[in-house]
């Protein structure tokens, strides 16, 4: 079990963008061939209302590029001390080559910087921070993570279940390497289960050329047909959820020593508001810890549903106090984690929403 | 609980009026969908009854439902 405290590192800024289009499940629902009792109810429940979406044609990356230049404009940063360039992510620019080299160039990073992508969704932003801390431990400078995705390029069009939950944004977060700052980790691997998270067509196993061209097709349950879109067993990923992250908690607070009365917040990666209470209420968390309503404005964002929740709701909060935080992500893998660490007073800015205008290669 | 409250109770989950009886066929329960199954295994869970997702696809009626919750939700007799 990958258990782990770092001595050294900072956070000192997180910053999201989600995508220039906001779409209200009430406009969806002919779409998805929801009914008015469906719908009352997905919206009752699931906590279903609006959802943030890139239009055709921007990347993870772009919302990852805006997001880094609120940064280096802010932070007055020496771009030269970036040492490494990690970008999580499931929809890369292209198959190859990782994104992250492209954007060692496109944000202007010196051509010393380490750069490469990690192939992660809801749990990528604590393995993501696990190995910016473990950069920073083997003496790097600053590291710049971006994380996100732009799951409406991946999700069925018509498929009532996933797409209406997932939202686009791209994050980035910057750490420093300041002496004393403890962080602890938690994480975990179980592939047994990687059938039921996954986008099965256009790698290796089933390349493009062997599947046929029924996009946007819709099987008898109203999932995409098409395998190149993504599939979702929500029972057994929801069973997952509620079943891990308690236990990794009660993991984490081992491990850490942290008393779990004394955790400013639980930022959790945002499925829905379901799963998200479900936990809370197995956990007795106070529901003022535990944000939930991310995916429920702006949907379920991947990778960047934790810097996606403190950018969105907890702005104030991380830009103005110390503050001592659990995150923890959990998902398609099946891959977990958790983290434990203080945050002081970061650049945290209220989340934005794409500016096309910003996409110029210039910074 | 007794049987009734348990059934009492599964409907409130599933957001229906009407009555259940044991021998329905969960598929011809209009209310009983995706969604509401993973109520009911969430609120199984709770009750320490541990079902796994495929155990559940697998129920037919709802007296298979009750038959689950004889494990540790429903006392009687």
């Amino acid at each position: 079990m990958a258990k782990v405290c770092f001595k050294n590192g900072r956070i000192s800024a997180i910053v999201t963008t989600v995508g220039d289009r906001k779409v209200n499940i009430d406009d969806e629902k002919d779409r998805f061939g929801l009914d008015e009792k469906s719908l009352k109810r997905l919206k009752k429940t699931i906590g279903l209302e609006s959802r943030y979406v890139v239009s055709e044609g921007i990347c993870t990356s772009d919302l990852c590029f805006q997001s880094a230049k609120s940064i280096f404009k802010n932070k007055n940063l020496d771009k030269n001390e970036i040492e490494a360039l990690i970008f999580v992510t499931q929809s890369p620019d292209f198959r190859a080559p990782s994104t992250a080299i492209i954007m060692q160039d496109r944000l202007g990073l010196s051509k010393d910087t380490l750069a490469y992508d990690i192939n992660l969704g809801c749990s990528g932003f604590i393995y993501g921070l696990f190995t910016a801390y473990s950069f920073i431990a083997s003496g790097l400078k600053k590291v710049l993570l971006l994380v996100g995705d732009v799951a409406s390029s991946y999700t069925g069009k018509f498929d009532k279940t996933l797409t209406p939950l997932l939202g686009d944004a791209g994050s980035a977060i910057l750490l420093e390497n300041v002496e004393g700052l403890k962080s602890y980790f938690v994480l975990h691997s179980d592939g047994s289960g990687y059938q039921h998270l996954i986008i099965p067509g256009g790698a290796c196993r089933k390349p493009y050329s062997r599947l046929h061209g029924n996009k946007g097709e819709i099987s008898e349950n109203g999932i995409a047909a098409d395998e190149t879109s993504m599939y979702m067993n929500g029972g057994e990923i929801f069973n997952f959820s509620i079943k891990v992250v308690p236990e990794l908690f009660s993991e984490l607070f081992e491990l850490s020593g942290a008393d779990e009365h004394n955790i400013d917040y639980f930022v959790l990666h945002q499925p829905n508001k379901y799963i998200l209470k479900n936990i809370q209420k197995r956990l007795g968390l106070n529901e003022d810890t535990i944000p939930s309503r991310t995916a429920s404005v702006f949907g379920n964002q991947n990778s960047a549903s934790i810097p996606g929740t403190i950018n969105g709701f907890l702005y104030d909060e991380f830009s103005n106090s110390r503050l001592r935080n659990v995150f923890a992500g959990f998902g398609i893998g099946l891959s977990w984690g958790a983290c434990y660490l203080e945050t002081d007073s970061i650049y945290a800015p209220r989340v934005e929403k794409l500016n096309k205008d910003v996409l110029d290669r210039s910074i | 609980m007794n049987k009734a409250e348990f059934l009492d109770m599964i409907r409130e989950v599933m957001d229906r009026e009407e009555e259940l009886k044991e021998e329905m066929l969960l598929e011809d329960v209009e209310e009983y969908d995706s969604l509401a199954a993973l109520s009911l295994m969430a609120m199984f869970d709770e009750y320490g009854i541990d079902v796994s997702p495929k155990t559940f696809e697998e129920l037919k009626t709802v007296r298979d439902l009750v038959d689950l919750a004889m494990r540790g939700i429903i006392n009687e007799g």
